[in-house]
């Protein structure tokens, strides 16, 4: 079993990552990040760059879980990613963050949250980032 | 005094509501294809020619100023959030610049560009006011062997000097005057490489010719290669400078104007050598070379102001002479083909009102986009998350469009399709595209002149050479063509000098054998011979 | 296997010295078959730039040919947003030309507005976009837009074909 987390430097990412760490920690549960990005844009500030990754795993390290980061760049949706991500590494738990969307944000970019709510085959935990 | 009275009345044509619109939209237009990769000025006047055929030739000319300017503020933008340079003759900037924007000075980076660049740029115009008409008076007393003899040095400068190898240079430019014979012969009226298509007697247009070279073909030579991982920019809010910025900045705008103009007014003198110049300059003359490297001020205000009072250089012999040295000047002057203006020295006289428009634009543009892009940085940072598929798909359908709308003819757009082909065989081998389309728009004026020569001479040869401007011209262009081997010879009996070495390398750039890739970006404002030099001066740095 | 994709690669750029010199023959031979009695007034005559341009381009395709076969190669172009560590891409660069002709042969009949819509949505899945209906709605847009951009503002009319009489 693991616990997958999607993962973005965003302050709902940070608490979903957050939550995840904790988590994975109560369970004895790998945890599985993943960040990724469609790759279609020529800039993506959702996606970490080298040396945010190695600051980030740095931090998996000192929070002391059993982890892998995963940054795939195959074009797809970052849901598809995790739930992809969650059926590989037999996910127990997803975590995700969420964020408050106006209606015609809803409208135009579809929902990654709600895809993987309904798509994913274990329980999901969604998170929103600590108000302030 | 007269000059300043036509520049008064250029102000009065561009200043109307109207015509300042199209400066406005030229200058977003231009800064955001600056900004954007894979669209540069070129390519984006080149999209915009069919649309402006229903303006007036001044208006479409103030917005494709505006353009040409914003490009180069666009590409600062990109260099130094990014430290991918929007255009080549930002690699200087990205060096100091980026460093910079990582250090958390990001604004003032931005700031001492944007101020920079608009110093230079009225600076750099106002040498073009200066010496444009000194170099009219001149250009029109000359006779038909000293034009051909110009536009030969142009053509071998274009083709020789920049890009990598030279025999691809040559390639190119064959292409290219190939290109340019297609339809009647003016004299005779012979049709030539028609070959029995009553759609290819009057020629290729120009304006297909260049949509295909420049945006059909990059379009599909990128969508070859696209970069798949995403790059993420420095987060940035207003530019602002402090006082000591200011005190820094300066005197490195100044010194970076006074390389910038001359070379960028030389046939093939470019942006890159001067922006580097420039740096080494600044570097040199620092009180705080220490910092050069970790992001310097100075390294970025002296090669932005290089980078832009070349792009008025430019100007300078495109207006005067009609010669176009870098691509957005080669698509230009398409433009004034297209509108049946003849380009040359009579320009001037022949629509002064027109060209002290276009003038006077150059300054309105410069002070529109200093106004807009310092509250607009961050904006123009959000425009790179546009999705590639519509970036792409969008230049491709805009071309398209263009093409189709000059006659109506599915036929055109098979000719963009095959030149677009080619123009993506050019950059898969390494053939610079600039020589190409240089040579289709002198190589019909270079025969003219060559015939008109002749006719003068009564068919005798030595009539090529019956000026003594001709014969200096030849001198300068042999120069030019053995330049790489006079580079040898020297350097052999010289011998290499360490202190200097790092500052020779790539400021020799002109006809040496440096092994970067062909006219790296031909796209952008000028082919930029160096380009991967100086990214793996970037990359060098851990 | 290396070896073989070098040499694969080194032969390819022969293609272009041969297409060059194709060029170069077909120039002047064409300017062969031009037939021009001498004129006083154009002494140079209609063939002489044929005969600079088709020769300069025969030796630009031996020289390119010698330069290739010597292991020379062109360097590939960088830019901004290329990313020339992996090869050519066909599986872009084909369905966007197939957009692209597919537009060629329906522009005339079935009108701009229907052949536009087919060029930019074909051409943004052949970039990798999945967003269907959100790109149709932009093509759609693009089309429709342009098609009355360029009746209205430049009195220029894109053929409406099929949807002649709709718009």
């Amino acid at each position: 079993m693991s616990v997958v987390v999607g993962y973005i430097p965003t302050p709902e990412g940070e608490a979903a990552l957050e939550r995840a760490i904790a988590e994975a920690r109560n369970r004895q549960d790998r945890l599985v990040v993943i960040n990724s990005s469609r790759g279609d844009a020529y800039v993506d500030q959702r996606f970490v760059q080298a040396d945010g990754a190695e600051a980030l795993a740095r931090r998996l390290e000192a929070a002391g879980v059993d982890h892998v980061l995963l940054q795939p760049l195959r074009g797809h949706d970052a849901a598809d990613e995790v739930l992809d991500a969650a059926e590989s590494h037999g996910a127990g738990l997803i975590v995700i963050g969420l964020r408050r969307r106006t209606p015609v944000g809803k409208l135009i970019m579809g929902s990654t949250a709600q895809r993987i709510l309904l798509q994913a085959e274990c329980p999901v935990l969604a998170v929103k980032a600590a108000a302030g | 005094m007269e000059t300043f009275d036509l520049l008064m009345q250029g102000f009065s044509t561009a200043a109307t509501p109207l015509n300042l619109l199209y400066a406005f939209i030229g200058v977003l237009l231009g800064t955001a294809v600056g900004v954007l990769p894979g669209i540069g000025p070129a390519m984006a006047v080149a999209l915009l020619l069919p649309v402006t055929y229903g303006l007036e030739p001044t208006s479409a000319f103030i917005m494709f100023a505006g353009i040409y300017y914003g490009g180069m503020y666009g590409g600062s933008t990109t260099s130094i959030l990014l430290n991918t340079p929007g255009e080549s003759a930002t690699v200087i900037t990205a060096i100091e610049g980026h460093r910079m924007a990582k250090a958390g000075r990001a604004a003032q980076a931005l700031a001492t560009a944007a101020i920079g660049s608009f110093v230079a740029g009225t600076i750099g115009t106002a040498l073009l006011v200066t010496f444009t008409p000194m170099v009219v008076d001149f250009a029109v007393s000359l006779g038909a062997p000293s034009y051909l003899a110009i536009m030969v040095l142009a053509l071998l400068a274009v083709t020789a000097v920049l890009g990598s190898s030279k025999l691809r240079g040559f390639a190119s430019l064959g292409l290219g005057l190939a290109i340019g014979l297609v339809g009647l012969d003016k004299v005779t009226g012979q049709q030539r490489l028609v070959f029995g298509q009553p759609l290819l007697v009057d020629g290729l247009d120009i304006v297909v010719v260049a949509v295909a070279i420049f945006a059909v073909g990059e379009a599909l030579w990128i969508a070859a290669h696209l970069r798949r991982k995403p790059l993420s920019t420095i987060p940035v809010g207003r530019p602002w400078m402090g006082k000591q910025d200011w005190k820094r900045s300066w005197k490195p705008w100044l010194r970076g104007t006074a390389y910038g103009y001359p070379f960028g007014a030389l046939p093939a003198g470019g942006a890159e050598v001067p922006t580097f110049l420039s740096y080494v300059t600044e570097k040199k003359l620092s009180k705080h070379p220490e910092e050069f490297g970790h992001g310097a001020i100075e390294g970025v205000a002296g090669p932005e102001a290089a980078n832009n009072a070349a792009a008025a250089g430019t100007l300078t012999p495109m207006l005067a002479l009609g010669l176009p040295t870098n691509a957005t000047a080669a698509v230009m002057l398409a433009a004034f083909v297209q509108y049946g203006i003849q380009p040359g020295p009579l320009l001037f006289d022949n629509e002064p009102e027109l060209v002290w428009a276009l003038i006077a634009s150059l300054f309105i543009g410069n002070t529109l986009l200093l106004l807009i892009n310092l509250p607009l940085a961050p904006v123009w940072a959000k425009l790179l998350q546009l999705p590639r598929p519509y970036l792409y798909a969008g230049i491709l359908f805009f071309a398209t469009l263009g093409a189709y709308a000059v006659n109506l003819q599915a036929f055109d757009l098979v000719i963009l399709l095959v030149l677009g082909l080619l123009g993506f065989a050019m950059r898969r081998y390494g053939l610079p595209v600039l020589p190409l389309i240089i040579g289709v728009i002198l190589g019909p004026r270079a025969e003219e002149q060559l015939r008109k020569a002749l006719q003068l001479s009564g068919g005798d040869v030595s009539g090529l050479w019956s000026e003594p401007i001709a014969v200096g011209v030849y001198i300068v262009a042999a120069l030019v063509l053995a330049w790489p081997l006079l580079a040898f010879v020297l350097r052999k009996t010289r011998g290499p000098r360490p202190e200097t070495a790092a500052a020779d390398q790539p400021a020799a750039v002109p006809g040496t054998d440096l092994d970067a890739p062909a006219g790296g970006q031909n796209l952008r404002p000028v082919a930029s011979p160096q380009d991967e030099h100086v990214d793996e001066r970037i990359k060098e740095r851990p | 296997m290396n070896q073989l994709v070098s040499r694969l690669k080194g032969r390819s750029e022969l293609g272009l010295a041969a297409l060059l010199g194709v060029v170069g023959a077909a120039v002047i031979l064409d300017g062969l078959s031009l037939s021009v009695p001498y004129s006083q007034a154009d002494p140079v005559g209609p063939k002489t730039m044929p005969f600079i341009v088709g020769g300069l381009l025969l030796v630009c395709a031996v020289l390119l040919a010698v330069n290739v076969l010597r292991g020379g190669q062109g360097e590939a172009e960088s830019g901004e947003d290329v990313d020339l560590s992996h090869p050519t891409d066909w599986r872009t660069v084909v369905p966007l030309i197939g957009a692209f002709v597919l537009n060629i042969v329906l522009v005339d009949t079935v009108g701009w507005v229907i052949s536009g819509t087919l060029l930019f949505w074909g051409s943004a899945w052949a970039l990798g976009s999945r967003r269907y209906l959100r790109d149709a709605i932009i093509a759609v847009v693009l089309a429709l837009g342009t098609f009355y951009g360029f009746y209205l503002g430049l009195g220029i009319s894109l053929p409406a074909g099929l949807l002649q009489g709709v718009l």
